[in-house]
């Protein structure tokens, strides 16, 4: 689709030199040169933007993405994206192309940065802005450079955006259309003050803006160099070549799955208005090396901001196909030529406006990611991979200091991160981010030295992990506790289902849970500066989201009562109040009767599984008190024997 | 240059596979090159010292990898951690962040995770029940009876060491030092590590992962550092003992000792330092530095004769070490890099390696994938017969391991095009470093070292587009050589959070004089010339990665100095980031004080003068697959190199420890201290 793609299905490596040569306008040696030569291009992009950015979102979430992309007359090819976050990765091949063709290439002048930052559009929210540099060479354009970058603010009724609350799209924030932000090199000062008019923390604003010009400044010269050294020709053919890679890697990966028809679905727990589900549908038809996904079925767009767009949707397919089959070569805009995506509008993950407000859209990204790994797994046998903990479960929260500063915190103080599945590979990570994120979890010290907050707990929960022949990561569950009084939202998404679910007979993790405890400084004062994991204390919190007992507040094992964070769309607290999120656990790989019990023993030694869980779940008696003698515990044999074949 | 010429030094480069010791006595090198024992690394290097004698050596400069190695293999000692209660989890969590290859791949886990090689397991993470806040307030009381069950059950377990990490010990360590004091009351003489005194920096993780670095050290180089004191005494050494530290700096044996993580990474970090002196030496003060090895390439710069140093650096990805360290990328390209063919039919080279065992398949020690070495023997850079160490190899097998790869190309592209590539990912590799520091490439010279580099980093210097090639003299051996042009450095670093203004000048300056005066107490009694700096690493308020090394005036530090310090800040910050936001307010996060003693350093004998009515002659050979047809060329012997002699490419020249490869249209130049100047014909 957007590439020119080889005349025959003759493989890249099949081709004569000469075949290639005439068919890329240079030799292998030089597009395995300038393939690399995109790529390393990005990475200083983004390398740039990281050291010396302001905002904490983008530093510590890699919340951007820079690509380098072909000309019009290549329709667009995106022949490199960054090592940045994956839920960018399909929006940009498009957001960039739509931004162009909508603007017309044929206005740009060197110099020039173009900017756009409609989801409708180009993907993702509001607060990334697109901004496209275009590369000339004897007055044509030869490329495009851009960054997409999360600005900390985009206006919109939520300081700094984060929210499941917002109900349309006057609602999200500014839009802005492909415009000029700069123009021959000069900035536009009235899109400058669109900006500065309409969004908050203007200061940090500017200079990320700053920021991102020099980098694609660079871009454009590193460009400009390899053109100038290996001819505009073997630059153009490079950008086809990689596209073009990506293209047959990923059908050479489609045709190791048996064909067929695979499908699952899952589920979005609820909007912030009440509490129906919404259910995202995938139907994978697999023949030779195609394959369609039919998202058809998919719930209508949501009332509140948890919708996705098309282009989103897009990005989900082509994140979990490469996690599934395709790792090691570099996604592409090629990435998606054998793949057909069937997707009516209006879903949930095809929101349109101004009703289908968007903004949490990675969260249905995240459903139809494990809903495609999950139809997979029989297929994939030993190398399915089970669920994550499934939502970010982000919190969002601001209030003035004693001197009336304002401060706000987005994603640091909530279920942000959690475990990953076990894999054929050995037992999960008890602590990353959703599988189609990456970012720098903030340092308990910094989040305390900026905030009015105390992290009174960030560790593991024993017998959380989906057991398996290896193991899920466990929960994280997290408590902070708040000085002055504040307000919060919180987007516990999916604390309905077994997010975490095990794969090739391995189990699910536990269940996702929120909870609030306003007023409990006494209490923590009394629990030696902590609350205590017990599930008796939950009696006395307010329950925010998760699957509860109705007497107790605890998170139910089977069944159990449904509570919606959207119950209060926005949580004030009082000073002394304590949030406490519990991630889900991750998926179990293999059959957990199957795990040496030596390795559960280590478990248990850890922490991470309690004698009675090691007996419940893997069957193996351990004997001893792992609190008072770690190094004291062994395996009954004989009991684990007759307890394995029971 | 006269007082130097009577120094005698030594250094000892400790590697895995070989000790490299150099002694330089009045300008002149001897060397010795010992196979490193596995488990008695001291023995190699006495050896080594033994070989080159050292009753008249004044300074005996080390550096190893041993406890580097020692981490990378997790052959470790059992340790405790202890930690505030409801984080005990901090080294496992590690900064979260997953590096590219990670990004689209969910089975990858964290290196030093519990899933899969923890440095400590968790059942030895204990956390304690207290809690110190961001301002320094006791928000828990330090809770003994909790913090002594910890510990009884750390001696339960027969842990060899502790380290301690409590958060926000780095504003106040009272809770720290108690736990320091039951440490040693219920476990006894074990070595324990405090963060607030390893690295009173802020951040948890990369705090702790020090601290646990810190006291693995003790544990691993402790013994060792006294059996090599007590093996040199025995040889009648008289002179200092130093360990070298991760920017290559030296410290004496007992404060080494005290703070060990600092030396974890100090055998790359001599390869800069000693580029830095040697090209000091023969003006030229901007290199971009390539170590190439068997396996990977060390990449460094020096700007204005200083190598660049950063704060932190990872042993692994995300497993942090905060210290000064010069700053190296590795890249997985050297003499042993595999050539292979891909799915996509194009050639590979490398991040595999043949490693030493079995090495390239031209060694006949069984391997049977080519390598970047079995390319250039059949090229004909390196001479089957004259190999160093005495080796002879074999060319039939190599012809037929590139023979063996799955490619259409024919044979003689498949060489050809394996040098260009491999050649080519060093070149990506040292233009990355350029391009990341800002840096012009045509400003500076690319020194070749490491057995590899001067074969193969002549060839990258179009690629580069830098200005020459420099090889030094002795370039197998030039880490050990920089170990003997580096000074003692005595430093201090505190974390204390302040916006730089009127109002903090008499806390900055509180901060300075104390380290100061504890800095001072270090020093040895005729350190008297010993030259005091101070820095300060800050950001603009907002972000949270910090410029390091802006510098700080001297003397009290009033308003004016303060004002000195932020128009300090904006500068180094416009120079490395491209522009500067004045208007923003700055933060001093880290404030450093060092105290540098000049040591003797090496100079190197000047080259001979060529005899009149003499020429420079070379051997005839015929270098094939690289320019299509076979090209006749020249090989010379290093030795019989004089000063302004020059070697017009194709040509190699060949020495003890390397081979230099000039390719076809260069000329190389010998100059004053013999080095060869490899530039654009």
């Amino acid at each position: 689709m957007t590439t020119i793609a080889p005349e025959s299905d003759v493989l890249l490596r099949d081709l004569s030199e000469t075949q290639f040569a005439e068919l890329y306008g240079a030799d292998r040696f030089t597009m395995t040169v300038l393939s690399g030569r995109m790529r390393y291009i990005v990475e200083h992009m983004c390398g740039q933007l990281l050291n010396n950015t302001f905002s904490a979102i983008l530093r510590d979430w890699y919340d951007f993405a820079a690509t380098v992309h072909g000309p019009a007359e290549l329709d667009y090819p995106m022949c490199s994206v960054s090592n940045s976050l994956a839920a960018f990765f399909g929006t940009m091949c498009d957001g960039v192309r739509n931004a162009l063709e909508e603007y017309g290439p044929e206005r740009l002048n060197p110099g020039d940065v173009l900017i756009c930052n409609d989801p409708y559009r180009t993907g993702t929210h509001v607060n990334d802005v697109l901004f496209v540099r275009p590369v000339f060479s004897d007055g044509n354009i030869i490329s495009f450079v851009s960054l997409r970058a999360h600005q900390m603010d985009m206006g919109g009724i939520v300081p700094a955006g984060f929210s499941s609350t917002k109900r349309d799209v006057y609602e999200t924030g500014l839009v802005v259309s492909p415009q000029l932000l700069y123009a021959a090199g000069e900035p536009v000062m009235s899109v400058f003050n669109l900006f500065l008019d309409n969004a908050r923390y203007g200061a940090m604003v500017m200079p990320d803006i700053t920021t991102i010009r020099q980098n694609l400044d660079l871009a454009e010269r590193l460009i400009t160099e390899t053109a100038e050294r290996y001819g505009v020709p073997a630059l153009l053919g490079s950008m086809r070549y990689a596209c073009d890679m990506s293209a047959e890697s990923m059908a050479t990966a489609l045709r190791s799955l048996p064909d067929g028809e695979y499908s699952s679905s899952g589920y979005i727990d609820a909007d912030s208005i009440d509490d129906t589900e919404y259910k995202i549908v995938v139907n994978l038809k697999k023949a030779g090396d195609r394959l369609e996904v039919d998202l058809s079925g998919t719930s209508p767009q949501a009332r509140t901001s948890i919708n996705g767009s098309v282009l989103d949707a897009k990005t989900a397919v082509g994140v979990a196909l490469k996690m599934l089959i395709d790792r090691d070569t570099p996604f592409t805009s090629g990435t998606y030529r054998p793949v057909d995506i069937v997707l009516p509008a209006g879903t949930i993950v095809s929101a349109t406006p101004p009703d289908g407000a968007i903004f949490m859209f990675w969260e249905p990204c995240c459903v139809i990611t494990a809903a495609i790994f999950d139809a997979l797994q029989e297929a994939l046998g030993d190398r399915a991979i089970g669920g994550d903990y499934g939502s970010l479960s982000l919190h969002n929260g601001n209030g003035t200091t004693e001197d009336g500063t304002p401060w706000v915190t987005t994603g640091q103080c909530g279920g942000e991160h959690g475990p990953w599945s076990g894999t054929q590979y050995g037992d999960g990570d008890s602590y990353q981010v959703i599988y189609l994120a990456n970012n720098l979890d903030p340092a308990t010290e910094a989040i305390e030295a900026d905030l009015p907050v105390v992290v009174l707990r960030k560790e593991y929960v024993a017998d959380s992990c989906g057991a398996g022949f290896n193991r899920g990561g466990a929960a994280v569950v997290k408590d902070t506790f708040w000085r002055r009084a504040s307000e919060h939202w919180t987007s516990p998404l999916r604390v309905r289902d077994d997010v975490g679910f095990g794969v090739n007979g391995g189990c699910d993790g536990t269940r996702t849970g929120v909870w609030l405890f306003d007023d409990a400084e006494d209490r923590v004062v009394a629990g030696g500066g902590q609350m205590s994991l017990d599930g008796e204390v939950l009696a006395d919190s307010t329950p925010v989201a998760g699957m509860f007992d109705s007497d107790g507040f605890d998170l139910s094992q089977d069944g159990g009562t449904f509570f919606h964070y959207g119950k209060n769309q926005i949580w004030r607290t009082r000073p002394g109040a304590v949030w406490r999120y519990r991630t889900a656990g991750a998926g179990g790989w293999g059959a957990a009767k199957t795990r040496d019990p030596q390795r559960v023993l280590r478990d248990v030694r850890n922490g991470y599984v309690t004698v009675a869980g090691a007996a419940r779940d893997y069957g193996v008696v351990v004997i001893g008190d792992p609190e008072i003698d770690p190094e004291g515990l062994s395996v009954d044999e004989i009991a684990t024997a007759e307890l394995r074949s029971a | 240059m006269s007082a130097n010429n009577k120094a005698a030094v030594v250094g000892v480069d400790v590697g895995g596979t070989f000790t490299d010791v150099v002694a330089v006595r009045g300008g002149k090198i001897e060397v010795a090159k010992v196979p490193t024992v596995y488990g008695n690394t001291e023995a190699a290097v006495l050896d080594g010292a033994r070989e080159l004698g050292v009753g008249d050596i004044t300074h005996f400069n080390h550096a190893s990898t041993h406890g580097l190695n020692a981490v990378l293999t997790r052959n470790l000692p059992k340790i405790g951690f202890l930690t505030t209660h409801g984080h005990r989890d901090i080294l496992d969590i590690g900064r979260t962040w997953r590096p590219q290859e990670g990004l689209t791949d969910p089975t990858w886990r964290r290196s030093f995770g519990d899933a899969d090689r923890p440095l400590v397991e968790r059942y030895l993470r204990r956390g304690v029940r207290e809690r110190i806040t961001s301002n320094g307030e006791v928000m828990t009381p330090f809770d003994e009876d909790d913090a002594r069950a910890q510990l009884e059950l750390l001696a339960r377990c027969n842990v060899e060491g502790v380290a301690i990490c409590l958060l926000n010990a780095y504003v106040n360590p009272a809770h720290e030092e108690r736990l320091r004091l039951l440490a040693r009351e219920i476990l006894g003489d074990v070595p324990v590590s405090v963060s607030s005194e390893v690295s009173p920096l802020a951040k948890e993780f990369a705090r702790a992962s020090t601290t646990v670095i810190d006291v693995l050290m003790k544990l691993i180089y402790s013994d060792y550092a006294h059996r090599l004191d007590q093996g040199l005494a025995a040889q009648q050494f008289a002179g200092q003992l130093n360990f070298a530290d991760c920017a290559a700096e030296l410290l004496p044996v007992d404060v080494a000792m005290e703070k060990p993580f600092r030396i974890v990474f100090a055998g790359p970090a001599a390869g800069t330092m000693a580029s830095a002196h040697y090209g000091a030496l023969i003006d030229s003060a901007n290199l971009l530095c390539c170590d190439v090895g068997g396996t990977s390439s060390d990449i460094s710069v020096v700007v204005d004769g200083d190598p660049f140093v950063r704060t932190t650096f990872e042993l692994e990805h995300d497993l942090i070490v905060n210290t000064l360290s010069n700053e190296i990328s590795s890249i997985g390209a050297g003499g042993g890099s595999l050539v292979k063919v891909n799915n996509f039919g194009e050639l590979t080279v490398g991040p595999g390696s043949a490693g030493a065992d079995p090495g390239p398949v031209c060694y006949g020690q069984g391997g049977t994938e080519p390598t970047m070495t079995d390319a250039c023997l059949l090229i004909g850079i390196l001479d089957a017969d004259g190999f160093a160490s005495g080796k002879s190899l074999e060319s039939e097998l190599a012809l037929q391991s590139f023979g063996a790869l799955d490619s259409s190309l024919d044979i003689e592209s498949r060489i050809g095009q394996a040098f260009a590539i491999g050649v080519n990912n060093i070149a990506e590799g040292v233009t990355n470093i350029a391009v990341k520091h800002g840096l012009d490439p045509r400003e500076f010279s690319l020194m070749a070292f490491g057995a590899a580099g001067p074969m193969l980093l002549p060839a990258a210097l179009e690629l580069v587009n830098a200005k020459e090639v420099i090889v030094p003299p002795n370039p197998g051996l030039f880490s050990a050589v920089g170990l003997t042009s580096t000074d003692l450095v005595y430093s201090d670093v505190a974390s204390s959070y302040t916006t730089l203004d009127a109002g903090a000048a008499e806390h900055i300056n509180d901060v300075y004089e104390q380290m100061e005066a504890k800095l001072r107490r270090q020093l040895p009694a005729d350190a008297g010339d010993a030259t005091i700096a101070r820095t300060f690493d800050g950001r603009l308020a907002g972000q949270t990665w910090e410029t390091p090394l802006v510098t700080v005036p001297g003397g009290r530090i009033d308003e004016q100095a303060i004002d000195t310090m932020i128009t300090n800040f904006h500068e180094v910050y416009a120079a490395r980031s491209g522009s500067s936001f004045e208007a923003m307010p700055v933060q001093g996060v880290s404030f450093r004080v060092s105290a540098r003693i000049e040591t003797p350093k090496v100079t190197f004998q000047e080259a001979s003068r060529r005899a009149p009515d003499t020429t420079l002659e070379g051997a005839a050979i015929t270098l094939r697959y690289l320019y299509g047809d076979d090209v006749d060329a020249t090989a010379y012997d290093r030795d019989a190199l004089c000063i302004d002699d020059q070697i017009v490419g194709p040509a190699v020249v060949r020495e003890h420890t390397s081979t230099t490869f000039i390719p076809r249209g260069q000329v190389g130049l010998i100059g004053r201290l013999g080095e060869i100047r490899i530039r654009k014909a």
